[in-house]
């Protein structure tokens, strides 16, 4: 994150939030969030492979539900990565912030 | 290391000072209530833990202490060659104990019902040319790997102190390793096979004292027979396998307790 001022819970210039979480906050939101991040893309792409019947079918085979939900577990297990980015433990502040 | 949690904050009152989204809020609420019942991160830590327990060391590296690392470097590719051994090691007796299907161990008929054997496995049973030529060459790597592995041993004095009897027990496998090369190497019943045989009982006969003995127990007589060729076979698929995996499995454990030698 481009944060300026470590501490700040906000920045809303570059629109990357960083917030402070005590250490046993920090491995929970770590060790679950990938948790769940892996889980969700690993079962979305299950998911769509049994919609496409593994890329095989003819584009009016496709079952659409089953597609878009696949999708969106893929999309959900990146949306929970990218969100638990934003927390950080005390004294974890990016390289950049330990630079200037 | 103890389970108990670490009491260092206020539970509940850190996140009302904090400025939270209400997302961000149950995201934490959430994943704080999963962690809480599953302890997922209190089994990684007892894991992180055991994994620098399990890999402890010599507390400091000669190559570390005394700057080692510009003059030896060029010695570290052949500290794979233990591992080499390993490995072939474990390829002969997979593919040996494929072989043991088809060969039988007999010195009836002319020629014989194990040479019959190995000609059946090179010449008419499926994939047999390339598992009998497999198992024939994990051998001679695993000598030749063996050999190696104690030069660079010797060459990077990797036998000294705390080592000594990992180096003994190292004498014990390399001999224990040409037994095996040589009980397989009769085992076809070939001209190569009975002529090393008579070798083997002569080079017994020649040993004072107790070379009729040993020649007896060995060969099963002073001269080549049906005993000489079952006993061979069963010290190559029976007792040396035993005794050898025991004894790869305390060298291998007395490197993993005292760690990677450094060169002197």
């Amino acid at each position: 994150m481009t944060d300026d001022e470590p501490t700040a819970s906000a920045d809303a210039e570059t629109g990357g939030r960083d917030v402070e979480v005590p250490m046993d906050v920090y491995k929970a939101v770590t060790v679950f969030s990938t948790l769940f991040a892996v889980l969700c893309v690993v079962v979305g792409f299950v998911v769509l492979d049994a919609a496409t019947q593994r890329a095989t079918a003819a584009p009016e085979d496709v079952n659409v539900v089953l597609a878009v939900v696949g999708l969106g577990a893929i999309a959900l297990g990146a949306g929970v990565y990218a969100f638990s980015t934003r927390f950080r433990a005390r004294e974890m502040g990016n390289s950049k912030d330990d630079a200037t | 290391m103890s389970l108990e949690r670490k009491d260092d904050h206020d539970h509940k009152g850190w996140m009302q000072e904090r400025d939270l989204t209400p997302v961000e809020t149950t995201y934490l609420t959430v994943l704080m209530w999963l962690d809480k019942r599953l302890r997922v991160v209190d089994y990684l830590e007892i894991l992180e833990d055991l994994y620098y327990k399990v890999n402890m060391q010599m507390p400091k590296s000669h190559t570390e202490q005394y700057n080692l690392d510009n003059k030896f470097w060029y010695w570290y590719p052949l500290y794979a060659l233990g591992s080499f051994s390993t490995i072939a090691y474990v390829v002969a007796a997979i593919s040996g104990a494929l072989l043991g299907f088809y060969y039988s161990p007999a010195t009836t008929g002319d020629p014989t019902t194990a040479y019959n054997s190995i000609t059946f496995i090179m010449t008419e049973l499926r994939f047999g040319f390339f598992l009998r030529s497999l198992h024939r060459w994990s051998a001679q790597v695993m000598v030749a790997a063996v050999f190696l592995h104690m030069l660079r041993v010797y060459f990077t004095g990797a036998y000294k102190e705390p080592r000594e009897l990992n180096w003994i027990i190292g004498i014990v496998l390399i001999s224990l390793t040409m037994v095996f090369g040589y009980t397989g190497y009769l085992l076809p019943w070939d001209q190569l096979a009975f002529w090393a045989g008579q070798i083997g009982v002569e080079m017994s006969l020649s040993v004072p004292v107790a070379g009729e003995w040993v020649a007896q127990l060995l060969f099963g007589g002073f001269s080549l027979s049906q005993s000489t060729l079952q006993r061979m076979y069963i010290l190559h698929v029976f007792f040396l396998p035993f005794i050898t995996t025991a004894i790869i499995a305390i060298h291998i454990g007395i490197v993993w307790m005292q760690g990677i030698a450094e060169p002197h």
